[in-house]
């Protein structure tokens, strides 16, 4: 690619000039064409192969499995059946599924309502030791919530808060932090007029934040708001110490009941890994989506 | 509160002898600041600090999940302390948890990851996008399905236990190499993806220019690329790091903690003794030692990420 687009004569021109080649047409009219196979080429292509097969295989494996009558834990084509999709296609699945999003949901709202107040304050306002507590919000994001599953157990029993709501409240304010951190950074990207145009048309600070910050860092918030859904959805070890009710238990507690038999049903438990994985897999398509969109925001301001 | 600010503006602008109101050089706190903030910092120190300074508090205590002392438990000062630093598998785990961290994040995760957007660079695009794609869907997987994806492709007869040759499977075997294959397979796609937006960030001219002056391939890496992303290696790896210490699930879904104590990695041991030894105080003081060690990291994170940006 990069031949393509800087030819040594892009070089010797001034920054700033069109690029042309040396016969003056625009380089990219009249591409360079890499006549002959760099070994460098050779050598970095194989070598993405090789580690691209050594990345796809544990996912081939999932997928043919998912679809295989007769599946185990080798790597090979299926024998076609959707009977793995039907056995594990049954209430119990789709309540733990239901949990999971209830408590993946719960979790998201109460992390990133919160959140893009905070982040709106910290980007915003002054007060004292602003740093100090941002430094230690930042210190926050990076302690592993798993470890703190001991006193949250102790806490949460004590007072009779073993339930789906309390848990997803606890794994909201776990992804808290880094939605503040996340939020923040797109604010200050806001460039204050359009605050300061809200500000004099006597907009207070709740209107100026529901009306001018939250559209205009709306693809921030809302990839912050799927990486706390991501967050909640995934995890594993929480759920399973504070939830002991079976109605309760969301789909990777059900899930790693699985593993425990003697035979591993391994087409059942793959289909079931799909059903799981998918909803991730497509928020994180729609993360790309809102990145490559861009912002709308450069128009918003003119002259 | 900034309509008054505006307001005694020009007041002052008119008298400029006599100022009224508040002084404008210097930034001033806003009240509305304080309802604002008020539910994140509630929440957060109710459900994250709380649970930090509670855990402190049962480091010391001798309390369990069942029996007597689930119930009443009390401080037992230092005893918890002492049996820390005479329990070897506590020791072994701190060892385990290094090589763990080292292999999976450090060499693992990062080095996978560099070398994956360094070959990207000069690779046929519609490799680039496969590959591309497979190493994120790895990325983004939940523990638990790369837990199984692993467990599968390692029993006797998976993809990897054959392409070792592995007849017995490979976690009896390799248990501690194949967790943190596991997790360097899970983490190198956001590796990837941080050293891919680098590698661009890198001004084509200078290579062109080193080019020009006959640089092979490998001094073009060595003394111009690798220089000029040495902060993003570091910062690449301190995150890593991090992802790496607080994984629980991938490890404790593969081999609880085993065969043995092969793979008995921190956050595992700390869960199998307040869980499944009953002991939850001894298990807190286990936690807290991994949050201190994780704070720290992240305090370094900071820094350093602070200075090379």
């Amino acid at each position: 690619m990069r031949s393509l687009t800087s030819s040594s004569a892009t070089n010797r021109k001034g920054p700033g000039l069109t690029p042309v080649n040396d016969t003056g047409a625009p380089v990219g009219l009249q591409p360079v064409k890499q006549r002959r196979l760099a070994p460098g080429k050779v050598l970095s292509n194989a070598l993405l192969i090789v580690l691209g097969f050594l990345f796809l295989a544990p996912l081939l494996w999932l997928l043919f499995s998912s679809v295989d009558s007769n599946a185990g834990p080798s790597l090979k084509w299926p024998h076609f059946t959707f009977s793995n999709y039907a056995a594990v296609a049954n209430a119990s699945t789709f309540t733990a599924l239901e949990n999971s999003t209830i408590l993946a949901g719960i979790a998201t709202i109460v992390a990133t309502v919160p959140a893009v107040l905070a982040a709106y304050v910290f980007s915003r306002h002054h007060f004292p030791v602003k740093n100090g507590i941002l430094l230690t919000i930042v210190v926050l994001a990076g302690v592993p919530i798993n470890i703190l599953v001991i006193p949250v157990f102790q806490a949460f029993s004590n007072y009779g808060l073993l339930n789906i709501t309390a848990t997803a409240f606890f794994l909201g304010v776990t992804s808290l932090p880094f939605e503040i951190w996340i939020i923040k950074t797109y604010i200050d990207a806001i460039p204050p007029d359009m605050e300061e145009a809200a500000r004099l048309e006597r907009a207070n600070v709740m209107q100026t934040i529901l009306r001018v910050i939250v559209p205009m860092t709306l693809p921030g918030i809302v990839a912050a708001a799927i990486f706390g859904f991501i967050n909640a959805w995934g995890n594993f070890l929480v759920p399973f110490v504070l939830l002991s009710n079976p109605n309760e238990q969301p789909a990777p507690v059900v899930m790693y009941q699985f593993f425990g038999n003697a035979h591993v049903a391994w087409g059942s438990v793959a289909a079931y890994s799909v059903l799981y994985a998918l909803p991730v897999l497509i928020l994180y398509i729609a993360i790309a989506r809102l990145f490559r969109g861009g912002f709308s925001m450069a128009g918003a301001i003119r002259g | 509160m900034t309509s008054v600010a505006l307001d005694s503006n020009e007041v002052r602008a008119e008298d400029s002898r006599t100022p009224v109101g508040p002084r404008l050089d210097k930034a001033r706190m806003s009240w509305t600041s304080i309802p604002l903030l008020s539910p994140a910092f509630i929440l957060l120190a109710v459900l994250f600090i709380g649970p930090v300074v509670f855990s402190i508090y049962l480091g010391f205590t001798n309390l369990q999940l069942v029996g007597p002392h689930s119930l009443y438990y009390q401080v037992t000062g230092t005893e918890n302390l002492s049996r820390l630093v005479h329990d070897t598998t506590f020791r072994q785990s701190i060892v385990l948890t290094l090589v763990f961290v080292l292999g999976s994040a450090v060499i693992g995760a990062t080095v996978l990851g560099f070398v994956l957007a360094l070959a990207m660079q000069s690779s046929l695009a519609l490799i680039r996008g496969l590959v591309g794609v497979i190493v994120l869907v790895a990325f983004m997987f939940p523990p638990i399905v790369v837990s199984l994806c692993w467990i599968a492709a390692t029993r006797p007869g998976g993809i990897f236990a054959t392409l070792t040759g592995s007849s017995g499977g490979l976690l009896l075997t390799q248990p501690l190499l194949v967790v943190s294959a596991a997790n360097a397979w899970n983490l190198a796609g956001l590796a990837m993806l941080l050293f891919s937006a680098a590698l661009r960030n890198i001004p084509g001219d200078i290579l062109e220019s080193a080019k020009m002056e006959n640089a092979s391939a490998f001094q073009r890496l060595m003394k111009i690329t690798l220089p000029m992303l040495r902060p993003v290696f570091v910062t690449t790896m301190l995150l890593m790091t991090l992802l790496a210490l607080a994984n629980f699930t991938v490890v404790y879904i593969m081999t609880n903690g085993g065969p043995g104590t092969s793979t008995m990695i921190m956050p595992v041991y700390s869960y199998v003794q307040g869980f499944n030894y009953n002991e939850l105080g001894y298990g807190a003081l286990i936690g807290n030692v991994m949050v201190l060690l994780a704070a720290l990291l992240s305090i370094v994170y900071v820094r350093v990420s602070r200075s090379s940006s």
